[in-house]
């Protein structure tokens, strides 16, 4: 059985789906469950998929919404300038 | 033959990649830095690392997601140039946090968090809220902005991050318990707003 320490120690480690099956099961069985650090722990689990999700999302956000954003003509021309320098030495 | 095909994987040439490239990473780096001066920076401490590096890339990936994991890299080391300009504070709220019951007991800071008032999982296939989330993300504070990004976002241990922003992992700790909270309010109101 985990005590509460231990899960909210794994949940601040690391992302709870990159833990073992064991190790999910056990964690999931009880957040579910316990009284004291249930509804706190479920929320940081939620908090993760949500950034997993999210960053699996990122690209298609970053490539159409933001299209107004871009660099600016002179930056672009300083830039390839700079790469053009570095492939020659 | 086949050898040397699989030496030379298809590269686009780096005279390219500023116009090919040069705005996705820039917008990448500049969700994450704010900054457009420094964003920029970043974009070219990519590219030119990214030379640099060239004959390491194997052509498994394409050269954009290739560049852009060179560029979290960049993105981490302009965080801990700018952590070194300012000095992360704890107040005294936070201190208190860490000292307290819940947190040394069961590493929790409270048994009762205020609950979502909408189901957030329900929008994970939900473009719009993803967009929302992003700027709700831009609207947080550093230092628990900063810690939010490396760890949450840009995905650092634990350990990195702590070296990186120079805190205890207690600290951290309590930085991501707050970007959680105001990540919750700020999220509900703009999402209820735009979906009621």
């Amino acid at each position: 059985m985990l005590t509460c320490k231990q899960v909210s120690n794994s949940l601040n480690k690391k992302d709870y789906k990159d833990l073992s099956f064991v190790q999910r099961i056990l964690l999931k069985f009880h957040v579910r469950c316990c009284l004291f650090c249930g509804k706190y722990n479920k929320q940081v689990m939620e908090t993760q998929d949500m950034c997993r999700h999210f960053r699996e999302n990122e690209d298609s956000i970053i490539e159409s919404a933001d299209s107004e954003i871009s660099l600016n003509e002179d930056k672009k021309e300083l830039l390839k300038e700079k790469i053009a320098q570095s492939m020659d030495c | 033959m086949s050898n040397v095909e699989k030496e030379t994987p298809n590269i686009t040439p780096p005279s390219k990649w500023v116009d090919l490239y040069g705005d996705y990473l820039y917008r990448f780096a500049l969700s994450r830095l704010k900054n457009p001066e420094i964003a920029s920076d970043c974009v070219q401490d990519t590219f030119l690392a990214g030379i640099k590096a060239l004959d390491r890339f194997d052509g498994r990936l394409d050269i954009k997601y290739w560049l852009r994991g060179i560029m979290r890299n960049k993105i981490v080391d302009q965080i801990r140039k700018s952590i070194k300009t300012q000095t992360v504070d704890i107040s005294k709220e936070d201190e208190a946090l860490m000292e307290s019951m819940w947190y040394k007991y069961s590493g929790i800071a409270t048994t009762n968090p205020d609950p979502w008032e909408f189901n957030p999982r329900k929008q994970f296939d939900n473009k719009e809220f993803w967009v929302v989330f992003k700027e709700c993300v831009e609207t947080l504070k550093n230092p628990i902005k900063q810690a939010f990004i490396l760890k949450m976002l840009e995905d650092q241990t634990t350990e990195e991050v702590c070296k990186v922003m120079d805190i205890s992992p207690n600290y951290l700790w309590v930085l991501l318990h707050r970007a959680r909270e105001q990540l919750k309010i700020v999220l509900k109101e703009k999402w209820l707003t735009i979906d009621s």
